[in-house]
């Protein structure tokens, strides 16, 4: 009888096994506390200390750097503190460049994930690796290819004076535009895949079942299609949305300087700025907003699903 | 009867060039308002393509489909007064049970309450109230199986098409599901379209059946028809066990003829409709192994030996070894004191009049 056969592991041994265990993975912990915790609380305990003079911390208490993420004093009158709109447009530019990024991505990703998933499958490996290739080219080189093209002098308003629709020139480049186009561009493939990897596992009967059950093809794409491939375009979405608020090459090179984002911000206090409490603290924000949009997003998207089966 | 579905010179030609591959051809059919039509055949056979085409997920590459007197050509599933009920229940894993059910009076636009009140009549219709409010993942499958056909069933289409729904189901629920299907068909009037490889199943449940083979349809009767009286080879090797004598015609009067049996005794067997064959000529004959009686030797028209038997519980299958060479199976209902004869015994074969038949060849 299987139920009678005596427990041929000993009480002891597991409990040793554990133990051994521990020590074996003693290495791994060790590289996750230093390579992701030790830098983490360095920037931590940056942004509480004072400048030095030609850059790097000096070992004194400060709030400062803290205070000069939203607030700034009157240069004559110390008492006069009043918000230091700079910093706050920056960092409303950076949630909202990224929100614009995201969506950007999730309208232009779901049609590719799409048409990808609905190859015959020896042709998808083919479309998923040309959707790759971008990756394999320096992020910087792809970046000085959309200035190239987006120019006044490039190619895209070449072709729109040569076609006539424009007479002049139109200013593309250092905005919020550029930004915008270049991140949408760079990050599109992190948005493809996980949606096709949802796509990939989608019965495409159920889309069948759909139909036969007299909806149009716009009631299956949102009835059955986007419910199933929400998992998709959740991981797409917080893959997207990361990458994006800390974007430090794309607004660098598009935005010229003249439109930042927080990753420049944050730069600029390490480089010229000489203030590195100040870029301390603006990074250990930028962590907050990231955790806090996660949390928020992940919040909602859950919520939904409990209240569509209610 | 009026016809629900009309099928006239259908075909489907899958891919093109050299890679084209004929899957129907020269399809006609005429199924009548709430019967229940099976279509049953080996695996390949085109089966799935035709169901296919009929719910408008595959258009034919000829002739034509009606449903309900109107013409379905450029019609999509969406347009057709069809449902299926999906071999792989195709159940939308992210909504519960009464929603599943609900969808396609939903897409249909029907009010709330409406779809509130049809739903609850599906559910007790199939048995699944209790399950209104789970998931697909959190029932069995033979419940799948249920939500499935209720979810066809809802929104009463003309026709409902089933893609051999209980071939995921183990033997016993099987069985159970086969006669709740009868049940529905028969309370609901809805006119079924039932696609099988099973044999007993489709002799069980319909009230015709289209055998299908390498995409065309070979015979399409009752039954009754199609197990007694099959007209080509095929379909009788398909459906149930059959012995198969190559004999000599010596007469023939109007659509009956005489064969002379392995032995010398002559037998009279019917023709299939519309085949003459010439005197002389070898046909193939065909006689079911329940309807041959084992006998003392010398009796009956056949003599043999037992070559091995095997034992089914209710029926014992003897092999015989007939006095020309050719192989006999003969089926024996078991009664306590019977003894089953050992190999190499001799004996005699009875048939039954009217038992043998030859095939169209
Ligand atoms: N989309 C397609 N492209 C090419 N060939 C196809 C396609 N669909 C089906 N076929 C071929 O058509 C033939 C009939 O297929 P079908 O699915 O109708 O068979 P079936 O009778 O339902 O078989 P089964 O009992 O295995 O389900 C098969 O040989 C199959 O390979
Ligand atoms: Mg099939």
């Amino acid at each position: 009888m299987a139920a009678q056969t005596p427990d041929p592991a000993p009480e002891g041994e597991p409990q040793e096994r554990h133990g051994w265990k521990w020590a074996l993975n003693a290495p791994a912990l060790a590289v996750l506390i230093l390579a992701a915790s030790g830098p983490l609380i360095i920037v931590a305990v940056y942004s509480f200390l004072s400048p030095g003079n030609m850059g790097g911390v000096a070992w004194d208490f400060s709030l400062d750097g803290w205070f000069k993420v939203f607030w700034t004093r009157d240069i004559f009158d110390p008492e006069n503190v009043s918000w230091n709109w700079g910093n706050l447009t920056v960092f409303w530019r950076t949630v909202w460049l990224s929100i614009q990024t995201t969506v950007i991505c999730a309208v232009l990703g779901f049609p590719t994930a799409w048409f990808i998933a609905t190859r015959p499958p020896h042709r998808r490996a083919l479309w998923l690796f040309l959707i790759t290739i971008p990756f394999w080219t320096n992020l910087l080189i792809r970046t000085f290819a959309i200035q190239e093209l987006i120019r006044g002098t490039g190619l895209l308003n070449t072709v729109m004076m040569g076609l006539g629709i424009v007479n002049e020139p139109v200013q593309m480049l250092y905005s919020d535009f550029a930004i915008l186009l270049g991140m949408a561009y760079v990050f599109l493939p992190l948005m493809v895949l996980p949606l096709y990897a949802a796509m990939d596992k989608l019965d495409f009967r159920l889309v069948e079942a759909g139909y036969d059950l007299y909806a149009s093809r716009f009631r299956v794409l949102w009835h059955v299609i986007l419910p199933l491939v929400k998992p998709g375009f959740v991981a797409g979405s917080i893959l997207v949305f990361i990458p994006s608020i800390g974007a430090y090459v794309t607004p660098r090179v598009l935005g010229g300087g003249r439109t930042m984002m927080l990753g420049n911000l944050i730069g600029l206090q390490f480089g010229q700025g000489r203030n590195w409490p100040l870029g301390a603290a603006l990074s250990m924000l930028l962590l907050i907003i990231v955790m806090i949009a996660l949390i928020a997003y992940l919040r909602t998207v859950n919520r939904d699903d409990g209240g569509r089966r209610g | 009867m009026t016809q629900e579905i009309e099928i006239a010179g259908l075909s489907k030609v899958f891919g093109q060039g050299a890679s084209a591959f004929r899957a129907l051809t020269d399809i006609n059919l005429s199924i009548d308002t709430g019967e229940f039509f099976t279509l049953l055949g080996p695996s390949g056979c085109g089966k799935t393509t035709l169901l296919r085409m009929i719910a408008g997920f595959e258009h034919p590459t000829g002739g034509t489909l009606k449903i309900a007197g109107e013409e379905m050509a450029g019609k999509g599933p969406n347009a057709r007064p069809v449902n299926t009920v999906f071999q792989s229940y195709a159940l939308f894993p992210h909504m519960t049970v009464a929603q599943n059910i609900g969808f396609g009076l939903k897409m249909l636009g029907k009010s709330r309450s409406e779809v509130d009140t049809t739903v609850a009549e599906m559910l007790r219709l199939v048995r699944m109230e209790p399950m209104a409010d789970r998931k697909p993942s959190e029932i069995s499958g033979g419940q799948q199986q249920r939500v499935a056909l209720a979810r066809a069933l809802a929104p009463r289409p003309r026709v409902l098409l089933l893609d051999e729904p209980l071939s995921a189901l183990d033997l016993k629920l099987r069985k159970e599901m086969q006669s709740e299907l009868k049940r529905l068909q028969t309370e609901t009037g809805i006119t079924f379209v039932f696609v099988t490889h099973d044999q007993e199943e489709a002799l069980t449940m319909s009230d015709r059946i289209a055998v299908m083979s390498a995409g065309r349809i070979l015979q399409l009767g009752t039954p009754h028809d199609i197990y007694h009286a099959p007209a080509e080879r095929f379909v009788a090797d398909f459906i149930g066990d059959t012995n198969f004598l190559d004999l000599p015609v010596t007469a023939i009067s109007g659509d009956v003829a005489t064969l002379t049996l392995p032995g010398g005794q002559s037998a009279e067997a019917r023709l299939p409709a519309g085949y003459l064959p010439v005197i002389g000529e070898t046909v193939t004959a065909v006689v079911r192994p329940e309807q041959a009686v084992l006998g003392e030797p010398g009796s009956g028209m056949l003599s043999g030996t037992v070559a091995s038997s095997v034992f089914f519980g209710t029926d014992t299958h003897l092999h015989l070894t007939l006095s020309d060479g050719q192989d006999f199976i003969l089926r024996r209902q078991n009664t306590a004191d019977l003894p089953v004869p050992q190999p190499g015994t001799p004996v005699g074969i009875t048939l039954g009049a009217g038992t043998l038949r030859v095939l169209r060849s």
